[in-house]
């Protein structure tokens, strides 16, 4: 677990950017199941900014990661390069979604073009989630080598944004006339679905690599090491789940949906060093 | 495009780290980085017979590796700038420092060990087969500084032609993930270690 600790910054950008992204996927589920008042509109959007601001510092942790940021622009050079895919899905997403909440903030939005528009970035989430999972799946990294990589991202995506989308609607006084309609279904949906995605692709993945084996490390030893980070940061996401299907039923959820959040953004964090610790190649590293 | 390699003789490497030292006063690096690794591989045990004699299957040898600058480097595919490049003319693989963002996903990907990142420099580093010195005719230091000539380079087609050998001996990987221009001259004990596990005996001193 030790040798995780250096991708601490990855680790944090890979949590916070796919859970911000996920909001905008339960938001648009929202807003295209329920009918708010102008004033919770306004609130909501005002929320907004909140996953956009978790996007953003996700991004701003990735750059601690790197030894020269200022080269940073380069990344565009290697389209075609998992991590340049990545950035480029999670640029295209994050300036999508900056103006999507400057222009519903400034009131520009209405009916079924915010619909649309909603619907535009919830789907650059769903990518960017997906290519940030993809980022790592590289053939001689025998431990990441799977499927079950990208999909585990998007269950983080998913359950994550459900809780925080919970959050942005509860605060913004919506959370209940959600909850009377579709959304409701919607929003248990995805933190279910997203919860058990990512139990089922990590418990998969620590299965595979207990299996391996190189000439430096074997991968029960790493996965050993990676098991306590892994169950607590699972049994996170699982309350996490749990918490916004208890909140659905309460008028008032502000607090459910905020411990929601914080059991969500601990329990990937938790579930990611998991994922750094068990890193080994096919020959002669391991990281 | 002359695509240059090196080539290892395991029957007659003592582990005796020449190449890394000479590898790494040449190229002025700290204690924190070398570009070339001599790989201390062990393994065997000790079996009990009916009659009570012990028989055993222990083996020791060594594998200095630089860069292998592969046909399909990993670190290359991997490159987010396309800082790591494989030179047009040498086939030699190395970094373009002002592309380079020092992400270490090169690190992570090479099975070889090869890259790292040098974070203040603030770019990769690893082996580039001394471009400057073949430039020149010459060999990469670390051939010419080996004592026991274990150490050959050239352009691979004719390095594959002068010797026999294998591209991949434990505890290098298969060579079909990146296919390296490497030939290994495998001495009995590495022969060995393809049927009884071994393992690299200093993790330390190579990671």
């Amino acid at each position: 677990m030790q040798f995780s600790v250096a991708e601490l910054p990855l680790a944090l950008f890979t949590t916070l950017a796919p859970l911000g992204a996920g909001a905008f996927v339960a938001l648009a589920c929202a807003f295209f199941t329920t009918s708010f008042s102008d004033e919770q509109l306004k609130k909501i959007d005002r929320g907004t900014i909140i996953p956009l601001a978790i996007v953003i510092v996700g991004f701003i942790c990735a750059f601690f990661h790197l030894a020269s940021p200022m080269n940073a622009p380069s990344v565009f050079l290697g389209a075609g390069s998992p991590m340049s895919n990545e950035i480029i899905a999670g640029c295209v997403f994050a300036i999508v979604a900056i103006v999507y909440v400057i222009v519903t903030n400034a009131g520009k939005l209405c009916g079924s073009a915010r619909k649309g528009f909603a619907a535009v970035v919830a789907v650059l989430a769903v990518v960017f989630a997906i290519f940030t999972g993809l980022a790592y799946v590289m053939s001689t990294i025998a431990t990441w080598d799977t499927p079950l990589v990208p999909v585990q991202m998007l269950g983080f995506a998913l359950v994550g944004g459900a809780a925080t989308a919970a959050f942005v609607l509860a605060t913004a006084g919506a959370w209940a006339d959600a909850c009377k309609g579709s959304f409701k279904s919607a929003v248990i949906g995805l933190a279910v679905v997203g919860a058990v995605l990512a139990i089922v692709d990590l418990v998969g993945q620590l299965a595979m690599a207990s299996g391996m084996q190189n000439a430096l490390v074997s991968g029960s030893e790493l996965v050993s090491g990676a098991l306590l980070p892994a169950i607590i940061g699972l049994a996170l996401i699982v309350v996490a789940a749990a918490l916004v299907f208890v909140s659905v039923k309460k008028e008032a959820a502000t607090g459910l949906a905020a411990a929601a959040v914080i059991a969500a953004l601990v329990g990937i964090f938790l579930a990611r060093m998991a994922f750094y610790a068990i890193q080994m190649s096919v020959g002669i590293y391991f990281g | 495009m002359t695509q240059y390699g090196f080539y290892f003789d395991s029957t007659r490497c003592t582990g005796c780290r020449t190449c890394e030292i000479a590898c790494k006063d040449y190229k002025d690096l700290g204690v924190d980085f070398a570009y070339r690794h001599v790989y201390d591989c062990e393994g065997g045990d000790w079996q009990m017979q009916s009659d009570g004699t012990y028989t055993q299957d222990c083996f020791v040898y060594h594998v200095s590796l630089g860069c292998q600058h592969c046909d399909d480097p990993a670190c290359v595919k991997v490159c987010p700038t396309t800082a790591m490049h494989k030179d047009a003319s040498t086939g030699l693989v190395s970094v373009d420092e002002h592309k380079c963002i020092g992400c270490g996903y090169c690190h992570m990907a090479c099975p070889y060990n090869a890259p790292k990142v040098d974070r203040e420099k603030g770019h990769s580093v690893k082996c580039n087969g001394c471009a400057e010195r073949v430039a020149e005719g010459k060999n990469p230091i670390c051939v010419d500084a080996c004592p026991l000539r274990a150490l050959d380079f050239g352009s691979i087609e004719d390095i594959r032609k002068k010797y026999d050998g294998v591209d991949s001996v434990p505890p290098l990987p298969d060579a079909s993930y990146t296919h390296p221009n490497i030939v290994v001259k495998k001495c009995p004990a590495a022969a060995r270690a393809k049927n009884v596990a071994g393992l690299v005996a200093n993790p330390l001193e190579v990671m």
